[in-house]
């Protein structure tokens, strides 16, 4: 059955204060309700002041993903009483937003962009208790009220999940690279799904963080459509829940008609012109986006394009490490690589990013350079990155501690292999028996017996003379 | 009565002629004395400080409508869900008088949120006419023009107008009023009523007095968004210019359905500034049959947004936390509502709903816009426009509850145009009808505060 799916994206702005007062959007280690002032938490008499830096980000945003920018916008009041508004009225944007008809492309797809908007962040409600249906009271943390949020909405252009997390993959690449956001703080992308079958009504599923949580909500709500499908029910048109526990969508309440915000202009806060100029100037001024660098990339670095697009997409700041790096170190293939595989599978395992780890530009360096010296193996490194992620010590600082540089005397190499044939005489006579497998056998005990720190193809070429040697050898 | 600009008191202060210990216990007693009479006051603050001797307004006692936060001093606007808010921080206009030296004495009576003509809608006692205690002082800022009037002591009110509520009780009080251009003045720790169309003021009882206070509290503030960044001005110089050739136009629709004995002492005192040198014609406002509509829609629209924030969560009235949220906050706006706000959010909510939004909402900015052009194009031939401020007496209480709103809603019709477009205005006594006060009310362009001022200024000697 065909699907639609249309997404709202909001995401919070990396200002330094919020939308409409000059508190602090870095509210990390504050306790609840201390990052607040009369305005964010709507006390009488107080009045909102529109934080430019804001509309600077907006508008780059909105340049990003083709939008058409309005000449001239303003504010609205979205009005409507929940306990997480403190004017019970958002100021946000209604009738000419900030930006809009713009486009995002996913492979050979193009995603409809609606509208770009900004509009300020409610409070923060925690539910004491288990969560949104079992709470026996409510308590409301404003810290977050009137943090700068840009609102995208898209058409409903996507046909399955896979296509909703791509897009979402390459909007969150394209949003760090303009430094307008951080995908390492929590909540600091929330996204609203509209989905319907072919002919059906739409649900709406609210206020879903993350990527991966997405495509899980996306295919229980497919599966749970088709199923009333199936069985000759109707779809409600309501807005649904995602719990993340147990991979299911739940009813909320039920969405008959679109609810009314009455919506009026914030005459508190006077029309913005956007002039051309300073269109132009943000234009001339903004960071470079991913598909620009990876084709930088690939020029600069000689990077195959595939290894370039997911050093780019896959997380900023792994691009801006491999750039760091490779102003010390002039193996761009090898280090790419690195970074792509082993580094980041490290990374992914400990569930951080990378300038949450201990990895440093010089010591990472350090590291490659030793496998091109042949100090360490490449299967040695593999270990090393897994310690020097976890405790962050120096790639040399493992080696030294563990012992775990490379023995290159061919004579000592001589002397191990000679006490490993010893020790494993079925192999040796398999071996001159004609079976291949057990000369590995035997360079997997040699490795085994030096903690690996023998070269393979090292081992190879020496046991081999060895074992013929000890063929001429024959016992008496 | 001989009456003294409140300039001449700071004067005296600021040369240390005067004992301020003595003065303030005098005022304090005074005050409390015209309280238990005409209740002009919600709340009387009992430690007054002076904080700038040397200041414009050194020792000039200084009345705040209850709608503008005072840190530390209770403010209420007027409403039973305001009843124990203590605002934590000033109003721009509040810190300035305090800068120069205005001591804060109390805050006046009001119709809740400025919802009302008549200031009955007060929560906290209605003030009365300090010329007929059976008649109302006008409203929303019944109490500020109530204190002008009696006051005996050196003294100005901080007021405010969305519709009229300066003009309207400075009418009925016998006292002066002047509401500025929209954004002169900073409406930072202003409680809303109506964001486009609230403007803070002074009543006092001289021209004098007005143009000092309006002096003081006028200037740039970044904090109000929709504050005009343009040069304070010293509205005092002005007082005395020559009024010469000034052209007044006199729209023929602000005559009709007035009071004869109104629309004669409006008369007189035109022609007296005709003999003044000043010139009058006769002109058209062909809108003017709008603008009650178009005020009404608009101001209950964005007023029912700006009394949305009171739910009884984070300040003003809150009862026991019983039921879900929606169960809470409707108990706390049940019981901290009078009826006209209730009216009023429930109006404006209506005008701004899907389907109805295109026809009234939306339809009132359109309109609002003609209306302003209407006074822009009278105002390319003339410098001031004149006419009565108020089409009745002061009513009588028993009168105004016989009223239906409409009919309450009616009466601003000559003060409403002139606030809906955002333009200076000032009422000036100009006689009295049966014993009771009549204003004629004064408008000139965007900005021309100057015009309004020294027309008012040179009505005021020559009515001598």
């Amino acid at each position: 059955m065909k699907v639609k799916i249309g997404l709202e994206i909001h995401v919070q702005l990396l200002t330094k204060s919020k939308l409409f007062c000059s508190c602090s959007t870095n509210y990390e280690n504050k306790e609840p309700n201390e990052n607040t002032c009369p305005i964010c938490l709507g006390f009488p008499g107080s009045k909102p002041k529109v934080n430019k830096k804001a509309l600077d980000f907006g508008i780059m945003v909105a340049l990003a993903l083709n939008c058409k920018i309005a000449e001239k916008t303003f504010f609205s009041r979205k009005s409507y009483f929940y306990p997480d508004m403190s004017k019970n009225y958002q100021i946000t944007q209604y009738e000419i937003p900030l930006a809009k008809n713009g486009f995002l492309e996913i492979g050979k797809k193009k995603i409809r962009i609606r509208r770009v908007h900004l509009e300020e962040d409610p409070a923060k409600l925690i539910h004491v208790g288990k969560d949104i249906t079992s709470a026996q009271h409510v308590l409301i943390d404003y810290n977050r009220s009137g943090i700068p949020l840009v609102e995208i909405v898209t058409e409903p252009d996507f046909e399955n999940p896979r296509e909703v997390r791509e897009f979402l993959e390459k909007l969150s690449s394209i949003l760090e690279h303009l430094e307008v956001y951080d995908s390492s703080k929590e909540g600091s992308m929330r996204i609203d799904v509209n989905i319907s079958l072919e002919g059906g009504e739409r649900v709406e599923i609210k206020n879903i963080s993350g990527f991966k949580r997405i495509e899980k909500a996306l295919m229980y709500e497919i599966v749970r459509q088709e199923n009333l499908r199936r069985l000759g029910l109707k779809v409600k048109r309501e807005t649904r829940h995602f719990d993340e526990r147990s991979g299911l969508t739940f009813s909320l309440r039920k969405k008959e008609v679109e609810e009314d915000y009455g919506y009026i202009f914030d005459t508190d806060l006077p029309v913005v012109e956007i002039s051309k100029g300073w269109v132009n100037s943000l234009a001339k001024s903004m960071p470079e986006l991913p598909h620009k660098r990876v084709e930088r990339f690939v020029e600069e670095f000689n990077l195959p394009k595939e290894r370039a697009k997911v050093l780019v997409y896959t997380d900023k700041q792994l691009a801006d490490f491999f750039e760091k790096c490779a102003e010390v170190y002039k193996n761009y293939e090898r280090l790419s690589k690195w970074i792509v595989t082993d580094l980041l599978k490290c990374l992914n395992w400990h569930g951080i990013r990378i300038n949450q780890s201990k990895v440093k530009v010089e010591s990472f360096a350090e590291l490659l350079k030793l496998i091109d010296e042949g100090e360490i193996t490449e299967r040695l490194a593999k270990e090393i990155i897994k310690e020097y992620v976890n405790t962050g010590k120096s790639p040399s600082k493992i080696i030294e501690e563990k012992g775990l540089r490379l023995i290159r005397d061919e004579k000592e190499i001589e002397k191990v292999i000679k006490i490993v044939l010893a020790e494993n005489r079925k192999a040796v006579k398999d071996y001159r028996k004609g079976e291949r497998k057990a000369l590995n056998f035997l360079i997997g005990k040699v490795l085994q017996k030096t903690n690996k720190r023998i070269d393979p193809k090292v081992i190879r070429k020496i046991i081999k003379k060895a074992l013929n040697e000890d063929c001429t050898k024959k016992p008496r | 009565m001989l009456i003294e600009p409140v300039s001449i008191h700071a004067q005296k202060i600021r040369e240390g002629k005067i004992e301020l210990g003595n003065f303030f216990s005098k005022i304090l007693r005074e005050i409390k004395r015209i309280q238990e009479e005409y209740n002009p006051f919600i709340t009387i603050v009992e430690k007054s400080r002076i904080e700038n001797e040397k200041g414009k307004l050194a020792g000039i006692i200084v009345s705040v409508k209850d709608n503008i936060c005072t840190e530390g001093i209770r403010t209420t606007a007027g409403s039973l869900i305001l009843q124990n808010y203590i605002p934590p921080f000033d109003a721009t206009v509040v810190e300035r008088v305090k800068k120069e030296g205005g001591v804060i004495i109390g805050k006046t009576c009001m119709d809740e949120f400025g919802f009302g003509t008549f200031s009955v809608n007060c929560a906290y006692g209605i003030p009365k006419n300090p010329y007929d205690k059976e008649r109302s002082c006008g409203g929303s800022s019944g109490g500020a023009a109530c204190i002008a009037a009696l006051a005996d002591f050196p003294h100005i009110a901080i007021a405010e107008s969305t519709g009229g509520s300066i003009s309207c009780p400075a009418a009925f009080c016998g006292v002066v009023g002047i509401t500025p251009t929209y954004g002169r003045v900073s409406r930072w720790g202003l409680i809303d009523y109506a964001n486009s169309l609230d403007k803070i003021g002074v009543i006092g009882k001289c021209v004098e007095d007005v143009a000092l206070g309006l002096s003081i509290i006028g200037g740039y503030d970044e904090k109000d968004s929709t504050s005009l960044n343009i040069p304070e001005e010293d509205f005092m110089r002005y007082l005395n210019e020559n009024i010469e050739k000034v052209k007044i136009a006199i729209p023929k629709e602000y005559f009709e359905n007035v009071d004869d004995e109104i629309k004669e002492r409006v008369w007189d005192g035109i022609k007296k500034l005709e003999g003044e040198g000043a010139v009058y014609e006769e002109v058209s406002l062909p809108t003017t049959k709008y603008v009650i509509p178009t005020y009404y829609i608009i101001a209950v629209s964005e007023a029912s947004t700006n009394l949305a924030k009171f739910c009884g969560i984070r300040y003003g009235l809150h009862l026991p936390l019983e039921g879900n949220f929606n169960e809470y906050f409707s108990k706390v706006r049940s019981e901290g509502f009078g009826k006209e706000a209730k009216r009023r959010i429930i109006l404006g909510t209506y005008a701004r709903m899907a389907g109805f939004r295109d026809a009234y909402y939306l339809r009132a900015m359109k309109v609002r816009t003609k209306i302003i052009s209407d006074f822009k194009k009278v105002f390319k031939k003339f410098d001031v426009i004149i006419s009565p401020t108020m089409p009745v007496l002061p009513p009588k209480f028993d009168e105004i509850e016989k009223l239906k709103p409409i009919e309450v809603y009616m009466m601003d019709i000559l003060t409403v145009g002139p606030n809906l477009a955002g333009i200076p205005m000032i009422s000036v006594p100009c006689g009295f009808v049966k014993g009771l006060p009549v204003g004629m009310h004064i408008m000139a362009d965007h900005l021309e505060e100057k015009k309004c001022l020294k027309v008012a200024y040179a009505f005021e000697k020559v009515k001598k």
